[in-house]
């Protein structure tokens, strides 16, 4: 911290013209580009009852087989779900196309040649441009515009390390490093504007570019009808029969030694400890 | 009753999912009258499907029809509302005419279960138990989740007496929902009506034994009371004879049967042991001490 006068007078129109007007701009493109995002959004796609089926075949048997430790259902009852499953999986009932023919080789599903993965990626492409575009434009205009501008300085003392963070534009090696330039600033912006938006649109808004920029445009945001990539279900459905197998062996059932139980809880029996 | 108290009733009817039609429809009204749903903001569609769902009930298709009218205004082509007017049809016109509608809306979209749904129950109460039945395995065999589903596919085997089949729809039923005593008395009495005593004991003795709350010194209340005398129903056959009785699901019979048999006695004896109950004990006791 030096004890001499500020080295450097901004001048107040700095504040005014360029602080302000930039730091304005980047949250109304933000809001914005949120309801753009809304906007482009198609409506999930309507699936049909096989590819329901198809989808959901597999949670059948994880149901099954969370319980098989202590299961409410007596062995037989289970076996017989049990074995009903891996054969259907086996026999690919589940599958959307029906079960495959014995001679035509699998191979897994290609998400390019398949309609409905390509939407999901359009979806997140389309995304993925409004927020590219506006933050380009933003950039362009603080270079072409503000290049080499101070704009603020920042109430507390830093180390040089943050030089190449808040001094991004100005090559001078002997400015205090609480001088902000202006495409620094653009970038904190950039980085930490999620609050406001939060605030101000919500939760679950798209403002936010920078959350953007770590997900892949192939990954759609927030969920939604493409959130399951393309799955190789023959694949999902051998590898369940081998976990069924499993879970076969491990079922026992709540009702095998329940009257030992209540016995001892009436105080009819001694207790087995 | 003032328009903010009514509101409120009407807000927790929906989230505890009451079906109270009678003061749901005079709740609901008084709202209707003095506000309308307009003004409540995004609340006051929920509260127009609760109101048409409450008028159908009590039978006042008017306002049903008011309701409808509304909220076919504001979502022209929700499947929800297309839910609701079916319903209204079902109360107003010809099964015929309801399952024409309910096929048309499936031909369009196949994956909509509330509709499909629908469907079948009113296949079933035209008395097309077969189709119904039909129906409802493809149903659950898309949606497996669905617990209702499966528990009025065990009701409507049980009411054909099928209960090997009944009991296989609640054997899904429980492992959806293992956590729910209800389910298991169910599958314990419905395997008692099928005749396999021995699984039934277990499944009574189950339901007991996920009672937690309730130890030697408490006087078994509500479902324990049922469990307790469907545990008694079994062990008074078991004790007699325990080696006649064959069991479907190869379940053997319970060990120490006597024992159990005289903590059953005792436990409906206690059930009877209130103020209410005392009249009733005399009974319950000859039949006990009666073989």
């Amino acid at each position: 911290m030096s004890s001499n006068a500020v080295s450097l007078y901004l001048d107040p129109q700095i504040r005014d013209w360029v602080l302000f007007p930039i730091t304005l701009v980047m949250i109304l493109v933000g809001i914005l580009r949120h309801y753009v995002v809304v906007l482009l959004q198609s409506p999930p796609k309507e699936q049909t009852r096989a590819a329901i089926r198809e989808q959901r075949a597999i949670s059948r048997s994880q149901i099954l087989r969370a319980t098989a430790g202590h299961s409410p259902i007596p062995p037989t009852f289970y076996t017989s779900i049990s074995q009903h499953l891996s054969s259907a999986f086996e026999a690919g009932t589940y599958l959307k196309d029906g079960p495959p023919k014995a001679n035509t080789p699998s191979t897994p599903p290609n998400p390019i040649t398949d309609p409905a993965a390509m939407d999901g990626m359009m979806a997140g492409m389309k995304t993925q441009m409004v927020m590219m575009v506006p933050q380009m434009v933003i950039m362009g205009w603080i270079n072409f515009f503000f290049q080499g501008f101070v704009l603020i300085k920042l109430p507390f003392p830093l180390t040089l390390g943050f030089k190449s963070m808040l001094q991004r534009g100005i090559e001078t090696p002997d400015m205090d490093v609480r001088w902000v330039s202006s495409l620094s600033w653009y970038f904190l912006n950039f980085f930490g504007l999620n609050g406001l938006y939060r605030l101000l649109l919500g939760n679950d808004n798209s403002a936010d570019s920078s959350r953007d920029m770590t997900a892949s445009p192939f990954a759609a945001p927030g969920g939604g009808a493409a959130a399951n990539p393309v799955q190789d279900y023959p694949k999902l459905f051998k590898a369940e029969t081998d976990n069924l197998a499993f879970a076969e062996g491990l079922h026992t059932w709540v009702g095998a030694d329940v009257e030992s139980r209540v016995l001892r809880k009436y105080r009819k029996l001694a207790p087995a400890y | 009753m003032s328009l903010q108290e009514a509101l409120h009733k009407l807000a927790s009817f929906r989230t505890n999912n009451t079906r109270d039609s009678q003061e749901t429809f005079e709740k609901g009204l008084i709202v209707l009258r003095s506000a309308g749903p307009k003004t409540l903001g995004e609340e006051g569609w929920a509260f127009l499907e609760q109101l048409m769902l409450a008028s159908v009930d009590v039978g006042r298709l008017d306002i049903a029809d008011q309701c409808l009218k509304q909220l076919n205004d504001k979502f022209p082509v929700s499947p929800r509302v297309d839910v609701l007017r079916g319903i209204l049809m079902e109360a107003t016109q010809s099964s015929s005419t309801v399952l024409a509608y309910y096929d048309e809306l499936l031909r369009i979209n196949p994956s909509n279960a509330a509709i499909w749904k629908r469907r079948i129950s009113v296949l079933r109460r035209l008395g097309k138990v077969e189709k119904a039945v039909e129906d409802l395995n493809e149903y659950l065999d898309t949606f497996y989740t669905d617990v209702e589903g499966w528990l009025e596919l065990a009701d409507i085997h049980s009411s054909c007496n099928q209960y090997t089949h009944a009991l296989q729809a609640l054997s899904h039923a429980l492992l959806l929902t293992p956590q729910n005593p209800f389910t298991f008395l169910q599958f314990a009495e419905t395997a008692y009506s099928s005749g396999d005593i021995p699984l039934a004991l277990k499944m009574f003795l189950v339901v007991i034994d996920m009672n937690e709350g309730e130890d030697e010194d408490a006087i078994p209340m509500g479902i324990s009371v049922r469990a307790w005398w469907g545990t008694k129903l079994c062990t008074r056959q078991l004790v007699v004879s325990s080696a006649s009785h064959t069991s479907h699901s190869h379940t053997p019979v319970a060990k120490n049967i006597k024992l159990i048999d005289e903590l059953a006695t005792e436990r409906v004896l206690t059930a009877y042991s209130g103020e209410q109950g005392i009249q009733a004990r005399n009974l319950v006791s000859n039949w006990m001490s009666g073989r």
